[in-house]
């Protein structure tokens, strides 16, 4: 075979390589081992010393389009500040599919709990548009920006919004991210109104956000599927019962996702191994075809 | 039964964008035309019933006296649509006036205080002291530093210049290596979320409604 048709490899085989090292783990779990990392623990650690008397703002400023790395972040976290029993305000500022994202992670999670109550112990704001404009009249007033929630009670009924006006009254911000909405928070809410803000963004962009980790303007970061199967793991080692969720067969979730993604990523080492030896073997043919014909 | 139907709707959708892997065809092209189209409305949607309702038809409904200064902003939005009326399109441009200087200021102060203080603060440290080891410490400044160097035009970069600008190369490389690395890691992930729904839900939702 010659090495030109090596380098040259038809793409579709790679697509069809990923696609079976995608499927077998999905169909099949392996099961590899979580190891955590300090910016989920971080995070993990604040929402474990809060209580009851706590509240933590979740916006969801993602949509379908990243469901697979952000909801499972979103599920867990929401899944541990019920099982503290955490009060949680939801909202949304991502246009295309926030608002749809937050209510199918509470229609997930919230049944999984029936002691809370829905306005005494969470609530669904709904979504707004203008994502910082709204932040920072929130800042002024909770009620300014949302003057119903998602069900378009007033938020004066609920019992819970009557003792969350402002930021002051929050104790942790958590957003999950697909796009700049997540640097507002970090930027805006934080930098102005001193609010401790989480993470959970896509892997994409992770490495913007440990920039902000690291100058400690964010207490804690979830990065993609990685970030999000630490967190699943903290919370399965730490309440046993919520491992129900994650040991249902036929349900996702970041840590059966990677399996797949710890496959996927052994085929395209080989694939970039295979192709830089490839590429050196021609050099060194070109160099000896140069030599002899000089 | 209508969540069934939804599922499958959504798993042939999703085979006709993969169908691009092999290549272009009508199929992929109907569904991300579809996907582009159910996206605006999805969206006009959305912000009808969340933000226009609740924040500015409602309260005028209720309260016209109460909240009349939502005039403003009202009018400020119609106004926009005076660009399609050839004679007075000018008019359009005061509303974009108002809308580009109130993200302008905010936006100045937001990232001054927000981004450009606290990472410079959090890049000038002490060799050996902080959160990070002193080894960590080196390699940051030597980086920022090296980075820094290589993005100085104002010299030509010869001797022991072009040696720093170089090892700010290494660096930069380094640095797009690891957000590589998670783009690649955010593509597969998505990738799995397909499969997961191709191959367990279509089945499982399926099965539940038999």
């Amino acid at each position: 075979m010659r090495l030109e048709s090596l380098i040259n490899l038809d793409r579709r085989i790679v697509y069809l390589l990923i696609a079976i090292g995608t499927l077998l783990p999905v169909l099949m779990p392996i099961g590899f081992r979580v190891t955590t990392t300090a910016p989920v623990e971080a995070m993990f650690e604040k929402i474990e010393s809060l209580g009851p008397e706590d509240v933590v703002m979740i916006s969801f400023d993602y949509g379908p389009t990243t469901a697979p790395e952000n909801t499972p972040m979103a599920e867990a976290a929401l899944r541990h500040c019920f099982a503290r029993h955490v009060k949680v305000v939801v909202l949304a500022l991502f246009p295309i599919g926030g608002i749809t994202m937050a209510g199918e992670v509470l229609a997930t999670v919230a049944p999984e709990f029936p002691d809370l109550v829905y306005g005494r112990d969470y609530v669904l704001l709904g979504y707004k548009d203008g994502a910082q404009a709204a932040m920072k009249q929130m800042g002024v007033g909770i009620a300014n920006v949302f003057p119903r929630d998602n069900a378009g009670t007033p938020l004066e009924e609920l019992p819970l919004m009557q003792k969350v006006q402002t930021y002051a009254d929050v104790d942790l911000v958590i957003t999950y991210a697909t796009n700049i909405i997540g640097d507002y928070w970090a930027n805006l809410v934080n930098a102005q109104f001193g609010v401790p803000v989480a993470i959970g963004c896509t892997a994409v962009s992770a490495p913007k956000f440990y920039a902000f980790y690291d100058s400690r303007q964010i207490i804690g970061l979830l990065g993609g599927l990685k970030g999000a199967s630490e967190y699943e793991h903290l919370i399965v080692s730490h309440y046993p019962e919520l491992r129900p969720a994650y040991s249902q067969a036929g349900i996702y979730n970041a840590m059966r996702g990677m399996d797949a993604q710890t496959v996927d990523h052994a085929i395209i080492m080989v694939f970039i191994l295979f192709g830089n030896i490839v590429y050196f073997l021609i050099l060194r043919r070109d160099r000896r075809a140069s030599r002899r014909s000089a | 039964m209508t969540e069934v139907i939804g599922t499958w709707i959504g798993a042939f959708l999703t085979l006709c964008i993969f169908s691009f892997l092999y290549k272009d065809n009508p199929f992929f092209r109907f569904a991300e035309s579809l996907f582009a189209g159910v996206s605006l409305g999805y969206y006009i949607g959305t912000v009808s019933t969340n933000t226009l309702g609740p924040n500015l038809i409602r309260p005028l409904a209720s309260d016209f006296g109460g909240n009349a200064h939502l005039l403003i902003p009202l009018l400020l939005g119609l106004n926009l649509y005076t660009r399609y009326v050839p004679r007075i399109t000018w008019l359009s441009r005061l509303s974009l006036a108002v809308y580009i200087a109130y993200f302008a200021g905010i936006n100045m102060v937001q990232k001054l205080q927000g981004e450009v203080v606290p990472q410079v603060g959090s890049t000038i440290v002490h060799p050996i002291g902080g959160s990070f080891t002193p080894l960590d410490n080196l390699i940051m400044i030597i980086g920022v530093l090296s980075v820094l160097v290589y993005f100085y035009f104002s010299m030509e970069h010869r001797g022991a210049v072009g040696a720093v600008s170089r090892l700010g190369i290494w660096f930069l490389m380094l640095g797009f290596g690891a957000a590589f690395g998670y783009t690649v890691m955010g593509r597969i992930s998505l990738l799995i979320g397909r499969m997961n729904y191709l191959f367990l839900d279509v089945v499982r939702i399926t099965g539940q409604a038999l």
